[in-house]
């Protein structure tokens, strides 16, 4: 068990380190740091203002504190002047630390930001997810009791029919109706108490959560169908067990692996899918932040984020490998 | 005659199983037919493919699937089991029919503890407490001579050997005390050292149980002397039904002694192909016409090929039925066998060499 811990985290390093790496390498080069920093007087020539030739943005020639010194000021406070995996490294000594730097635009520590949008966020997803796994398995339970029956049938073209929209368009559509035309909930993300937290969450997280249903339940019944044929649900039947009793107590645990495995895989894709209903549902969390980060080359924010995402993944996922052992004990005794 | 503790247990008339897949309809079972008494035992040996499996699945209604189809009637203590509700059919397994399936690595639940999977029909069935339960579960185990029953209780089914887990196999099935055991290839997964272990370990319980017991193999050698009748099965049909020890004095199957050749050796692995018999088991999809044996038999003749032989007795045993134009023994056997040797027929040339060449 220790050994599983060590590798998970030595794993989660890695992810973070790559991760982190790529996105900082893009940010450089896709965007130009000092200009996000100084704004535009980054494009003073200083060489000329210093020889004298120009003058600079805000008229004044060599010597005085011009705009020459603020960009002076700047690139040695963000190590601008060295390389990239130079600068890299200072980023990630400050982050081990707990120095996640301040944003840009407002000044702000970008810790603080995290701190306020990182509990919308999560609950979202949590919502989301227990959405999702509250629908997908009685859903799928239904539809495998009686394969290949009229239930069944429709629910595969309703579980295609949910895949196949996009979820911005699923989360108009819900806004549109119960919101705009029936108006059950609020248009405005309400953070007065965690009552009125949750029921801002509904729509978004049906959003999100009713598309990653129709995956589970796919999986899972596929899954329940497979072992419905084993020996032992044989066994079971053999022994005049009901066949209530035989789906819950010796189908769905063996049958849970694929759904398990594509719950913490698809944390990533909520991430994404986070972006939009959080947009849509004006919900101020992380993955709007992070757009309007992108949006504005705020680098610290963006880092940051990706850092806060990257954990996060790596963390479902090591759940999920403990959730392996909780449903088999044979996974147990290989570790 | 209903609960008392002789008179006919099972009788099953021409019982028929199909599955309709898209090549066609797989006849698997075609036209079987026996009497069990209570508390006797009956041997059902065949190739693999034969048709057991299905047979005793039919019987206690355990084939599912919306694409079989199972006609005749299988009449269980006065109730046709085919023609019983879900709901009825229920209450009959565990208490009244159990089954010991082939592999003890896939008939057990990975996922659940021996114990749970011993007591969980108990209380369904009988209504125990855990407790209590757990005691008759004790006391099972160690009734299948497995060591420390009370640990084992908490074992999964993974920390168990192969014999061990059959021999918990066993212990489930008996739990509700049935008055019916399929057994079906109790030992074909097993290693061949255990295998006598758990053959006697059936053998003792059916008796000391005063319970009746089908046993199902592919080895002839196995239901010589564990069982009162057998029935030998080809292609889904029967192909000779006696009492076994009549069956063993005088085999008049061509298939039957086919089969008695190939008995494995207990220093061969169990495995080990049927060697004696040349071909393959007919499609079940479109059986021949005639005899569904005649084109791997070294006595068939031209009547073989073209008109099924009826399960019938013939001399003065009416116990022993068989289904052959050309049986064991007989002269129309000698001649045809002679004629398929002269011309160069594989499955009555390999007999010949295997017996030394006698003609
Ligand atoms: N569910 C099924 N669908 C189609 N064919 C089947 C099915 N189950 C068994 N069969 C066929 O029935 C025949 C008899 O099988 P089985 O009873 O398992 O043989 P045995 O137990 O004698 O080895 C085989 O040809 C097998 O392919
Ligand atoms: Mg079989």
């Amino acid at each position: 068990m220790l050994r599983f811990v060590a590798r998970r985290f030595a794993s989660l390093l890695a992810v973070l380190l790559a991760v982190t790496a790529l996105a900082f390498g893009a940010m450089n080069v896709l965007g130009d740091p000092l200009f996000n920093v100084v704004g535009f007087i980054a494009s003073v020539d200083c060489d000329a203002v210093e020889a004298g030739l120009v003058e600079d943005v805000s008229g004044q020639t060599a010597g005085g504190r011009g705009d020459c010194e603020v960009i002076a000021e700047a690139r040695r406070e963000h190590h601008l002047d060295r390389a990239l995996p130079v600068r890299y490294g200072y980023w990630l000594s400050d982050i081990v630390r707990g120095d996640f730097g301040t944003s840009f635009k407002n000044e702000l520590p970008v810790s603080d930001v995290l701190r306020d949008k990182l509990p919308k966020s999560l609950l979202l997803m949590g919502v989301a997810q227990a959405i999702a796994v509250g629908v997908a398995v009685p859903w799928a339970v239904a539809a495998a009791y009686r394969a290949h029956r009229s239930f069944d049938r429709a629910s595969t073209v309703g579980s295609f029919g949910l895949l196949a929209v996009p979820n911005f368009a699923l989360g108009v559509i819900l806004f549109y109706l119960f919101v705009v035309r029936w108006q059950v909930f609020d248009s405005r993300y309400d953070d007065t108490d965690l009552a009125s937290r949750l029921r801002s969450m509904v729509l978004p997280g049906l959003t999100l959560g009713l598309p990653a249903a129709a995956v589970y339940q796919r999986l899972l019944r596929t899954d329940l169908l497979t072992t419905m044929q084993e020996d032992f649900v044989h066994m079971a039947r053999a022994k005049g067990m009901s066949d209530r009793w035989i789906m819950f107590r010796h189908v769905l645990r063996p049958s849970l692996f694929s759904m398990v495995t594509v719950f913490g895989l698809s944390t990533a894709g909520m991430i994404g899918g986070s972006l939009v209903a959080e947009q849509i549902f004006t919900i101020p969390g992380i993955g709007r932040a992070l757009v309007e980060a992108v949006i504005r080359d705020d680098f610290p924010i963006v880092l940051g984020g990706v850092v806060v995402v990257a954990t996060g993944f790596v963390v479902v996922n090591f759940v999920v490998d403990l959730l392996y052992s909780l449903i088999d004990p044979r996974v147990r005794a290989d570790d | 005659m209903s609960g008392g503790t002789v008179g006919t247990l099972l009788e099953v008339r021409d019982l028929h199983t199909t599955f309709s897949i898209p090549a066609g309809d797989v006849r698997a079972v075609r036209g079987v037919s026996f009497d069990l008494e209570r508390g006797r035992t009956l041997g059902i040996v065949g190739e693999s493919g034969s048709g057991k499996t299905v047979l005793a699945r039919s019987i206690m209604r355990l084939n599912i699937g919306t694409n079989v189809t199972t006609t005749g009637t299988a009449t269980f203590d006065g109730r046709d089991v085919l023609s019983l509700p879900h709901a009825a059919m229920q209450d009959l397994w565990g208490p009244e029919m159990a089954m010991v399936f082939q592999d003890p690595m896939t008939a057990l639940n990975p996922l659940v503890r021996v114990g749970r999977q011993l007591t969980e029909h108990l209380r369904h069935h009988l209504g125990v407490s855990k407790a209590e339960a757990d005691r008759t579960a004790v006391e099972l185990l160690r009734e299948v001579r497995i060591p420390e029953p009370e640990a084992r209780l908490r074992a999964y089914p993974h920390e168990l050997s192969g014999g061990m887990r059959q021999r918990v196999c066993i212990a489930i099935a008996l739990a509700c005390a049935p008055s019916l055991l399929f057994a079906d290839e109790p030992t074909t997964a097993l290693d061949v050292t255990v295998q006598h272990q758990i053959l006697n370990l059936l053998g003792r319980e059916q008796a000391d149980r005063d319970m009746a017991m089908v046993l199902v193999t592919h080895d002839l050698g196995v239901v010589a002397g564990r069982t009162d009748e057998t029935l030998v099965m080809y292609a889904g049909t029967v192909v000779e039904q006696a009492p076994t020890r009549a069956l063993f004095a005088d085999m008049r199957h061509p298939y039957s002694e086919a089969l008695l050749r190939s008995i494995p050796r207990t220093n061969r692995p169990s495995h080990t192909r049927l060697a004696a018999i040349t071909g393959r088991p007919p499609d079940l999809i479109a059986p021949p016409a005639g005899c569904a044996f005649s084109p791997r038999c070294p006595y068939a003749q031209d009547r073989c090929h073209e008109e099924a032989p009826p399960l019938a007795p013939s001399g003065g045993d009416a116990s022993h039925a068989f289904a052959c134009w050309t049986p064991v023994g007989s002269p129309e056997a000698a001649e045809s066998f002679a004629r398929n040797v002269a011309d160069g027929l594989p499955s009555a040339v390999a007999v010949d060499l295997a017996s030394g060449g006698a003609s």
